[in-house]
């Protein structure tokens, strides 16, 4: 009687299971598109599905958002991906992982439909991160870029134009907050809370000072006095006051408010924020200019990280075919064009939308972060960023909040990123 | 053994089979299957996957990250839990003696409890907000960096924990209150105990065994902690408050080193276990379970 039981159970099991199975009509083929809830009043992707539907007959693209959260992306990709489930076709993801999934087997290449002069009206830098080992495993599709974003009226009150340097920059803060006699009003705001935001924020300062986290043939930290030094100048800004302490709990969102509510002359930040600024209802509306991060006196001109999502497709895919004429219609002309359209907070990665009337209409700022865009340098490309990420977050965090020297928090960083790929035989 | 006996003992394993299979299911496996998991290691990405067999648990012993993480998680566990044990204490006991709007209390009580998690951290990070948070308003606007200072942010995370899981100790022990017989306190009164006598003698003996159960459950969610940190501080500032739930999701989800992640989650499972074996006996002294 219990060996039915079991066996009735089992076979109920059996059945659930199969139910999950998706049924595959001839001739008819459903696409499941996962991507990133869009931020923002106005969401293109499904007017963007209607019309690849109408252009395509007999396929249907079924869209299902993920959480906003980027880890929670990266954990949903993972496990579906790693348990090689075929539930869906389509994804979006964080340029950051493509060499990771790609060198895990994860995405298909698609060399075999998309050439590299495929990859050339992207920018650079969003070009860069789509390719892996000289294939090609995504599409750009838009566009981040590390701007600095001051106030145009502060700045003008007191004679001053954009720092190009980041201690012309100190100067200026100091200036306007002696000028203010206004104890709300901080300095410059960043992003130094202890995730990949602190890790951008630090690239910059690095690259800036004329070093980098990692350097063309995998050498980890290859300059560490200049490292050193870029960290000790971040610190600096807040010991000096310049930046405000809680700028170590730091993240996107925190800085825009306060920056927004017009409590600081200067914030590094990424393109979506200007809209926000630039909203009937904000405080600081018509009084925020943008412009190139700056650099650091004796090191070099100062060049802002680049980030963004691209589109791929699953390895797993039974259509293949479909899934690759969807991305491509993504992150065409047509495709990337619904990017510009007014409420929508999101840049495209081709730069000849720049340039559009209609775009710059809507977004009167799209040729200032063109250039800056064009300039843009992306994080490592390489399939362990996020490991090297989540490795050096805790040091980069201790030597910020004091806990450690900037060189004791850069040798233990280094130790340990030595340690990890030594491991990855 | 009778018919019927053998027939009510063929009954009750037919019922107790489907919570078996769903155990067995839902926990036995996935359970092995992680402690298969961390002999190895395995880096999907890079094509790794090779049996180390204790090679991982090796490192750990004397991996400093690690052991900040643990005892970040001691810290946060004993002093949340004392923090919440005692404030739940004192919160049922004035419920008890409280004549009007108790019902209030104790819906405002449910809320809290009832909250998400991490609907209560992000409350939490505007209460801690440098400039605009109620907390540093209520403290004269001072400036503290609640969630940046490494000094503050593990103290701040047990504070946002007592405030979200106190009702659930007060909750308890108000109804084990209101069980006891008033008749108790009417012959203690005639005997002439005075109130400090009533409580120490009568009411905390009669609330031990339930202050038990709330110790068990509380310390093992404390030692798992996860969502609060993860969402306020992201283990920072400077790895402060990285609990072994937070290190172990960064290594599993985040780098994606399967064979060392589930190693830390081998780790804290064996820690929990021999936790809760602990309290089990206690308990079990109390005469409270078989």
């Amino acid at each position: 009687m219990i060996a039915r039981l079991a066996i009735a159970l089992l076979a109920g099991l059996l059945a659930l299971g199969g139910c999950a199975e998706r049924p595959a009509a001839p001739g008819a083929v459903t696409l499941v598109f996962k991507h990133a809830k869009i931020f923002g009043p106005s969401d293109p992707i499904p007017g963007l599905l209607r019309e690849f539907e109408r252009r395509h007959p007999g396929v249907t693209v079924k869209s299902e958002p993920l959480t906003w959260t980027s880890d929670e992306q990266h954990q949903f990709y993972v496990i579906n991906l790693e348990g090689a489930t075929p539930t869906f076709d389509v994804l979006m993801l964080d340029l950051i992982w493509v060499p990771e999934f790609a060198q895990a087997g994860w995405l298909l290449d698609l060399s075999p439909w998309v050439t590299t002069a495929e990859l050339a009206p992207h920018f650079p830098a969003a070009a860069a991160a789509a390719s892996w080992r000289g294939r090609v495993w995504g599409l750009p599709w838009n566009m981040n870029v590390g701007v600095l974003y001051y106030r145009t009226d502060l700045l003008a009150k007191y004679g001053l134009t954009p720092p190009r340097t980041w201690e012309a920059l100190v100067a200026q803060a100091m200036q306007i907050r002696a000028g203010e006699r206004d104890s709300k009003l901080d300095g410059v705001l960043w992003q130094g809370k202890q995730y990949e935001g602190l890790v951008v924020n630090t690239l910059e300062h690095l690259w800036a000072s004329g070093t980098s986290l990692i350097d063309e043939r995998d050498r980890v930290l290859p300059d560490p006095v200049r490292a050193a030094r870029a960290l000790t100048f971040m610190r600096e800004l807040l010991d000096r006051g310049v930046s405000p302490s809680w700028v170590t709990a730091g993240d996107e969102e925190l800085t825009r408010r306060a920056f927004g509510d017009g409590h600081a002359v200067f914030l590094r930040s990424w393109p979506y924020a200007m809209d926000l600024f630039e909203a009937p209802d904000s405080p600081v509306r018509g009084r925020v200019g943008i412009a190139p991060l700056p650099g650091h006196r004796d090191g070099a001109e100062g060049v802002g990280a680049t980030g963004g999502f691209h589109l791929a497709v699953n390895r797993r895919t039974r259509h293949a075919e479909a899934a690759v004429a969807l991305i491509r219609f993504l992150a065409s002309d047509e495709g990337e064009r619904a990017l510009t359209a007014p409420a929508v907070a999101l840049y495209p990665t081709r730069v000849a939308l720049y340039q559009e009337p209609a775009a710059v209409r809507a977004h009167p700022f799209m040729p200032a972060f063109h250039d800056l865009a064009l300039r843009g340098r992306p994080r490592p490309v390489t399939p362990y960023y996020l490991m090297l990420s989540t490795t050096v977050q805790p040091e980069f965090s201790a030597a910020l909040v004091g806990v450690k020297t900037p060189e004791r928090a850069l040798a233990d960083a280094r130790r340990r990123l030595e340690y990890m790929v030594s491991h990855l035989r | 053994m009778t018919g019927r006996q053998r027939a009510d003992r063929r009954a009750g394993i037919a019922f107790v089979a489907p919570a078996v299979v769903a155990l067995a299911a839902l926990a036995l496996y996935p359970g092995l299957w992680v402690l298969w998991l961390s002999l190895q290691q395995r880096i999907p990405i890079f094509g790794i996957s090779r049996f180390v067999g204790l090679e991982h648990f090796a490192f750990l012993v004397s991996d400093p990250r690690f052991w900040n993480a643990a005892r970040v998680t001691v810290a946060f566990t004993v002093a949340s839990v004392a923090l919440e044990l005692a404030l739940g204490l004192i919160v049922a006991l004035a419920l008890w003696r409280q004549r009007a709007g108790r019902r209030v209390a104790l819906s405002l009580l449910l809320l809290a409890w009832a909250l998400p998690s991490v609907v209560t951290a992000k409350l939490f990070e505007w209460l801690y907000h440098p400039s605009a948070g109620l907390v540093n308003l209520l403290l004269g606007g001072r400036a503290f960096n609640w969630l940046g200072d490494p000094a503050l942010a593990l103290p701040a995370l047990i504070l946002a924990d007592v405030w979200r899981t106190m009702p659930f100790v007060a909750l308890l022990c108000y109804a084990r209150l209101l069980t006891i017989p008033p008749e108790i306190y009417e012959a203690a009164r005639v005997d002439g105990a005075t109130r400090v006598a009533m409580l120490t003698s009568i009411t905390l003996p009669l609330l031990r065994a339930i202050l038990l159960v709330a110790l068990l459950f509380r310390t093992l969610d404390a030692l798992r902690a996860f969502d609060l940190m993860y969402v306020l501080t992201g283990g920072g500032p400077a790895g402060t408050t990285e609990t072994l739930t937070v290190f172990a999701y960064r290594s599993l989800f985040q780098t994606l080193q399967l064979g060392f992640g589930s190693a830390i989650s081998v780790a804290i499972f064996v820690v929990v276990m021999a936790i809760a074996a602990g309290y089990l006996r206690a308990l079990r002294r109390e005469g409270l379970t078989a």
